[in-house]
């Protein structure tokens, strides 16, 4: 009998107290007194997108997050927190903390390609005052192109598209004097200007060109150019090619493609697919302002993401002076 | 029928542990914690099939383990320390080691309807595993889900009827692994059979104070194959004229007896040699829509990929061979029907089997065990590292060398195989010439498969 | 089992060459006239779980150079029996370059975990001539004959 009570108890050990062992020892690996310990679940949008994708913390609390995924590789940041994880692997769990400092609405999103939905991969971590809970967010100014009240759909043709790719290295040696205020112009507009200025009646088209791109380029600065460098590789160029034609593997599904209308009494045809930043012609006919409107708000069902709730406004500059190299040469050594 | 045999519980340290009712509990306490932390990874654990213990630990160690060296070497040995029926086992005897006062069993005792008393419920299974293979392998829940319902089964089984039912008659893997294991060296059989004449009792069947009759209805006394042995050593203990033993013996050693040739066995024969190449398209092939059919269960492209499957395992492999043993019979001119030329050729097919399972497992496992050093460290996927393992990464073995390995297997069947098909002729009295379409159809398989793999 | 020294003999024999074939089979160079090495410059897209295309077919000597993109997640390209192991996600392509020096299939894998078919995300790269097809077909074949002649009992 004492066999049988011995053989028992072993079994129990196993069925029971085994079990009962591993989840105590995941509890108390991811339980610390003080700090706020949140799952969280990266699926790609299909099967569930971040889950939970509201997570509400109170103002002071540390929060700690174990990110997961599990199906394909993600990524994870809080663009507003400044906390990134760049890879999270299947199957492998990352750990981020942050003491939720101030009260608000912070975005979080997915930052590696995951799926054909991977731009709907967002979430949001709300942080309240526990002693105002219903204090409503203080009011974003309106978008610089609200203000100016551009419309972003309309097409934007540039009436004057150089006959090559104007280099800024050759502009920055020519030194010619460019209006300040570029970012509300754009490059067609400047180089109109330009061109319509008598003291500058000698230099050529090209020279004219290249000393806008030259101005777009400083203006920019380089480590604006290489951050929005960085943001297109991760963001962008899945959708709109490492090249910027448009090409990229992602975009060629893209959920709102084929119900894009094409407006009969538009002269030229609206391009279906991501745009094409190579194309003079568009890109040269848009202001910074404009472009940055398109980013802003998104595609509207076309597939296009909407940054607003993810990029702060020096991201969208930085990505716009990288985009103007598609059209304007800046020197890199590829 | 007597091949040359060493007696191994002729060493008294064997015997003293194959007659000590602790070791296969110990040995099924030993199985039961992987199982345990099996299914809880598969149910709680993480989604991603390459980091949870539950996939990784059975569908690619333990069955490296059984079909690369339990099986050939120790033939049905698996089955004595099975988790799966341990449960049911225990609560049917009311015991756990020590055979209780009395004898009396928690069960309702029913004896298994004799018309499913064979093989055909297992095949049935096997089929029902292959038809969602591609998911169970892949998805940890569903693996854990399968994982239960056989000890579920097994459970319920055990409290309706006598003995180990699951094992003998519904388990999809004791089905292939009895086949094969009339190719392992070793044996349990009745040392001497005269002296069995003279007992009574039978406590080899019956059970006494010493152990319990055998679970899987097998009559040790008439034991002549290893195909329903599980190896647990029951009859050793309760044969009280020590008149039972464990020997090593030639590899295959079972394919000389003629006696107990069934059909069932036979097909399942071809049905598992069917499954080697379906399992190598499905798994490890280039053929994306076959894989992705496969694991769309419930679509249209797996109704097509339902149906392929069961046609080749089912009606084409077997019926292709039974071509073969017609046309052996032609050859051999004689009167026998072909049934029976399908039956006793089939067993030369089970050597021609095992190679191509043990090819194809280990080109797989070679190429996905590397997931279990890290799997080690953290099973459920939850970012623990218990061994320092965690970030090992994925690391294919041998990668492209597969095939030095592989040919030599397929080859030790193939001629195993035919040496098997040669003695069917010979021992059916007719020609030899009447063993050359199995010949053709074992060499053209071989074909196949090393056309899948080189 | 009675077997008279003349069966002995003859079965000693049978090894004997059946061994020395499968020797030839395995290890005589097979004087194949290479053609002149081209370059081949491949593109191979994955997706979720496939390769496309999933098969590859190059002669030996040629240099083989692959733009490998991503359709939908991160994806790998894991090429056996040569040093090409390269990762590629929408937007970012990887490239690689290698001598086909080696003749037969091998087997290319996605070694980036990418869900639940992620272990059977399999494609195939053939380099021909084929000789260990063939070689291993003939060994198949000298060693079945061999063990005909050798298990036949007069």
């Amino acid at each position: 009998m004492k066999k049988e009570i011995f053989a028992l108890s072993v079994i129990c050990l196993i069925l029971i107290v085994f079990p009962v062992a591993l989840f105590a020892y995941q509890a108390w690996r991811t339980n610390e007194p003080g700090i706020r310990t949140i799952d969280l679940v990266a699926h790609a949008p299909a099967s569930g997108g971040w889950i939970p994708d509201t997570i509400n913390v109170n103002v002071g609390e540390r929060v700690r997050l174990r990110i997961s995924a599990s199906d394909v590789v993600h990524g994870f940041e809080i663009p507003a927190l400044g906390i990134a994880v760049d890879e999270i692997l299947p199957g492998h769990v990352e750990q981020v903390e942050f003491v939720a400092a101030r009260a608000g609405r912070f975005a979080f999103a997915c930052t590696r390609w995951c799926s054909v939905d991977h731009w709907r991969m967002r979430g949001v971590i709300q942080v309240i005052d526990p002693a105002n809970p219903d204090q409503p967010p203080p009011l974003a100014a309106l978008p610089l192109y609200q203000q100016m009240k551009i419309d972003i759909d309309a097409p934007h043709p540039a009436p004057n598209v150089p006959a090559a790719r104007p280099a800024a290295a050759r502009g920055a040696r020519l030194d010619l004097a460019v209006p300040d205020d570029l970012r509300n112009q754009s490059p067609s507009d400047v180089f109109a200007r330009l061109r319509g200025d008598p003291a500058l009646k000698a230099n050529s088209d090209t020279d004219l060109w290249d000393a806008v791109a030259f101005a777009w380029k400083s203006a920019a600065g380089d480590a604006a150019i290489a951050h929005g460098r960085a943001l297109f590789a991760r963001d962008c160029a899945a959708c709109h090619g490492e090249g910027g034609k448009g090409n990229g593997t992602a975009g060629r599904n893209l959920p709102g493609l084929a119900a894009m209308q094409v407006s009969a009494s538009l002269m030229s045809t609206v391009k279906r697919g991501p745009a094409d930043f190579t194309d003079a012609s568009k890109m040269l006919g848009a202001s910074d302002v404009l472009l940055q409107g398109k980013i802003l708000r998104g595609g509207m069902g076309t597939g296009m993401p909407e940054w607003r709730t993810l990029y702060t406004d020096q991201d969208m500059w930085d990505a716009i002076g990288f985009l103007r190299s598609f059209v304007f040469d800046y020197g890199f050594t590829k | 029928m007597t091949t040359s045999r060493i007696e191994l519980t002729g060493i008294p340290i064997v015997k003293q542990l194959l007659v000590s009712r602790w070791l296969q509990w110990s040995l099924v306490a030993a199985t039961l914690p992987f199982f345990v932390l099996a299914i809880l990874t598969g149910l709680a654990g993480t989604p991603a099939g390459s980091r949870n213990f539950g996939i990784v630990f059975v569908w690619i160690v333990w069955w490296a383990l059984l079909i690369l060296v339990l099986v050939p070497l120790a033939g049905r040995f698996w089955c004595a320390v099975c988790p799966i029926p341990a449960p049911g086992e225990w609560l049917q005897r009311r015991a756990l080691v020590q055979p209780r006062e009395g004898g009396r069993l928690f069960t309702l005792g029913w004896k298994f309807p004799r018309r499913l008393s064979n093989l055909w419920l297992q095949n049935a299974a096997f089929i029902a595993v292959a038809l969602f293979a591609k998911v169970i392998l892949t998805t940890p829940f569903v693996s854990a889900l399968a994982l239960l319902l056989f000890v579920t089964i097994a459970l319920v089984t055990s409290l309706l009827y006598e003995r180990r039912i699951f094992c003998r008659y519904i388990c999809p893997v004791g089905g292939f692994i009895g086949l094969y294991s009339q190719l392992a060296p070793a044996q349990v059989r009745v040392k001497d059979h005269a002296l069995c004449a003279t007992h009574h009792d039978k406590t080899c069947y019956t059970g006494n104070e010493r152990g319990y009759g055998c679970p899987w209805l097998v009559f040790p006394a008439a034991l002549d194959k290893n195909t329903y042995c599980g190896m647990c050593a029951e009859c050793l203990k309760t044969c009280s004229l020590d008149n039972v033993a464990l020997y090593a013996r030639p590899f295959g050693a079972d394919l000389l007896t003629n006696n107990g040739r069934r059909f069932d066995e036979a097909y399942r024969g071809l049905m598992m040699l069917a499954g080697a190449p379906l399992y190598t398209v499905v798994f490890m092939g280039p053929w994306a829509e076959i894989k992705q059919a496969a694991y769309a269960v419930g679509s249209p492209n797996w109704w097509g990929y339902a149906l392929g499957l069961l046609a080749l395992m089912l009606v084409i492999v077997p019926g292709i061979f039974f071509a073969c043993a017609a046309l052996a019979r032609v050859i051999a001119r004689v009167q026998t029907p072909a049934r029976n030329f399908f039956i006793d050729y089939g067993y030369a097919a089970l050597p021609l089997g095992l190679g191509a399972w043990a090819a194809f497992s280990l080109s797989f496992v070679l190429t996905n065990i590397s997931y279990a050093w890290a799997v080690l460290s953290d099973p459920f996927g939850w970012g623990w590292n218990l061994f320092g393992t965690a970030d090992w990464k994925w690391t294919p073995y041998l990668a492209g060398g597969h095939p030095i390995l592989q040919i030599p297997i397929l080859l030790v069947g193939l001629v195993a195989s035919i040496a098997v098909a040669l003695r069917t002729a010979r021992e059916q009295h007719v020609s030899q010439r009447a063993a050359l379409p199995i010949v053709a159809f074992a060499v053209t398989f071989t074909l196949g498969l090393v056309w899948l793999y080189v | 089992m009675m077997m008279t020294w003349l069966d002995t003999r003859r079965q000693i024999l049978i090894a004997a060459t059946t061994l020395l074939l499968l020797g030839a089979a395995i290890l005589v160079p097979l004087p194949i006239a290479a053609a002149a090495p081209q370059t081949h410059t491949i593109a191979i897209n994955a997706r979720t779980f496939a390769f496309e295309p999933a098969t590859v077919s190059v002669q030996r000597g040629d240099t083989v150079k692959i733009h490998f993109e991503s359709l939908d997640a991160e994806h790998g390209l894991y090429i056996d029996g040569y040093a090409v192991n390269i990762q590629a996600e929408p937007g970012r392509s990887a490239d690689a370059a290698f001598i086909a020096d080696q003749e037969g299939k091998f087997k290319f894998r996605c070694s980036v975990s990418c869900g639940a078919l992620h272990p059977f995300m399999i494609g195939e790269l053939s380099v021909e001539p084929d000789l260990p097809l063939a070689r291993a077909s003939a060994v198949t074949l000298i060693a079945a004959i061999g063990a005909v002649m050798f298990f036949w009992k007069d």
